[in-house]
């Protein structure tokens, strides 16, 4: 029950932070906070990607980074070709498996 | 756009658009969902109980880190505290949708909090950032619910599926890959000019210059740093 009351503890702050800026919202945001807004996005999204990408099994190794970057750079290409996120992450996922299967055999 | 753009046509096509994306990115999220869900169901936690991060939390790193703290004994109060941080990326996606969702109604304001998650922003963002906004309010609402709906659904399913084949999947199956490609993948459209580049490169890095920081503070630090960045750079080029 404790752990229950924990994740629903959670659950409701995450709520709160979700619903925080998004119900109180309005048309005209205040200038300077109108600049940032745009920036969240990328900001946020290549610092959640970027030490993951470096580190997949969470500590930087040749033997993963490299795979992994070679995975996402195979995925990127993917993606600005046809701008299908399966195929671009399937592409990606091939060539993990492959490094990985490559490195396993070595 | 339509000539009608109240008509049931306009919304229709709205709505097919929101399902046409929803399903790439469903289909993009499926190994990363897959892996989480397995990963939940291995835990020294019921399944079940596990599993119901997926409504409660709704975003697979803070269901993750949950649910391995709780296995690992932490207490309640480092767990809360560290899912939160990990999940504080919502205040900021929340904050960037807000103009665009200020004419929805209350209600509809409410209901849309609980399903912003990452892919959900990514695809509104991109639609809202178009020359047209997105259309009317109740065209971005209709597309919003539609995408959010549809991705809570798959994400609910996918951890659920992970769950039931945990020890199923092939551990020679590597997905570690798979959440940070999904990211990346919806980074990449979010990058339209200059200022984003700026923003990506510098929150990529800083994010991994800070990684060593506690409760995972590296990602706020390194999307402050980005966001500062980018501003600075719309601020000089407009």
């Amino acid at each position: 029950m404790g752990e229950l009351l924990t994740l629903v503890v959670i659950g409701v702050g995450t709520y709160a932070m979700r619903a925080a800026f998004l119900v109180t919202a309005r048309r005209q945001p205040p200038a300077l906070v109108a600049r940032l807004l745009p920036h969240i996005g990328p900001a946020v999204l290549a610092a959640i990607t970027l030490p993951a990408l470096i580190a997949p099994r969470g500590s930087v190794a040749v033997a993963d980074t490299v795979p992994a970057l070679l995975a996402a750079a195979i995925a990127a290409v993917m993606w600005r070709r046809t701008k299908n996120l399966p195929v671009a992450l399937f592409g990606g996922m091939a060539l993990w498996w492959l490094a990985s299967w490559a490195l396993s055999t070595l | 756009m339509s000539t009608t753009p109240w008509g049931a046509g306009a919304a229709l096509s709205v709505l097919g658009r929101g399902a046409r994306d929803s399903v790439a990115v469903a289909v993009a999220y499926l190994p990363f969902g897959l892996a989480l869900g397995a990963t939940l169901g291995s835990s020294h936690l019921p399944p079940l109980l596990a599993w119901s991060t997926s409504p409660l939390l709704v975003g697979g790193a803070a269901q993750l880190l949950a649910v391995q703290l709780l296995s690992a004994g932490a207490s309640g109060v480092v767990v809360v505290l560290a899912a939160l941080i990990v999940n504080a990326r919502m205040l900021l996606y929340g904050a960037a949708l807000a103009p665009h969702a200020a004419a929805w109604s209350a209600r509809w304001r409410w209901l849309g909090a609980y399903l912003l998650a990452d892919p959900v922003y990514a695809l509104a963002a991109a639609r809202f950032s178009m020359p047209d906004g997105g259309g009317s309010a109740r065209h971005r609402l209709l597309y919003y619910l539609g995408v959010g709906v549809a991705l809570w659904t798959a994400w609910l399913a996918m951890t659920g599926a992970g769950v039931l084949l945990a020890g199923v999947l092939p551990t020679s199956l590597h997905l570690e890959l798979a959440a940070p490609l999904t990211f990346l993948l919806l980074l990449l459209p979010t990058l339209t000019h200059r200022a984003s580049y700026g923003a990506a490169v510098t929150g990529g890095i800083v994010a991994v210059a800070a990684s060593g920081l506690p409760l995972g503070l590296g990602l706020l630090v390194g999307a402050g740093a980005g966001i500062a960045v980018g501003t600075i750079l719309t601020g000089r080029h407009g």
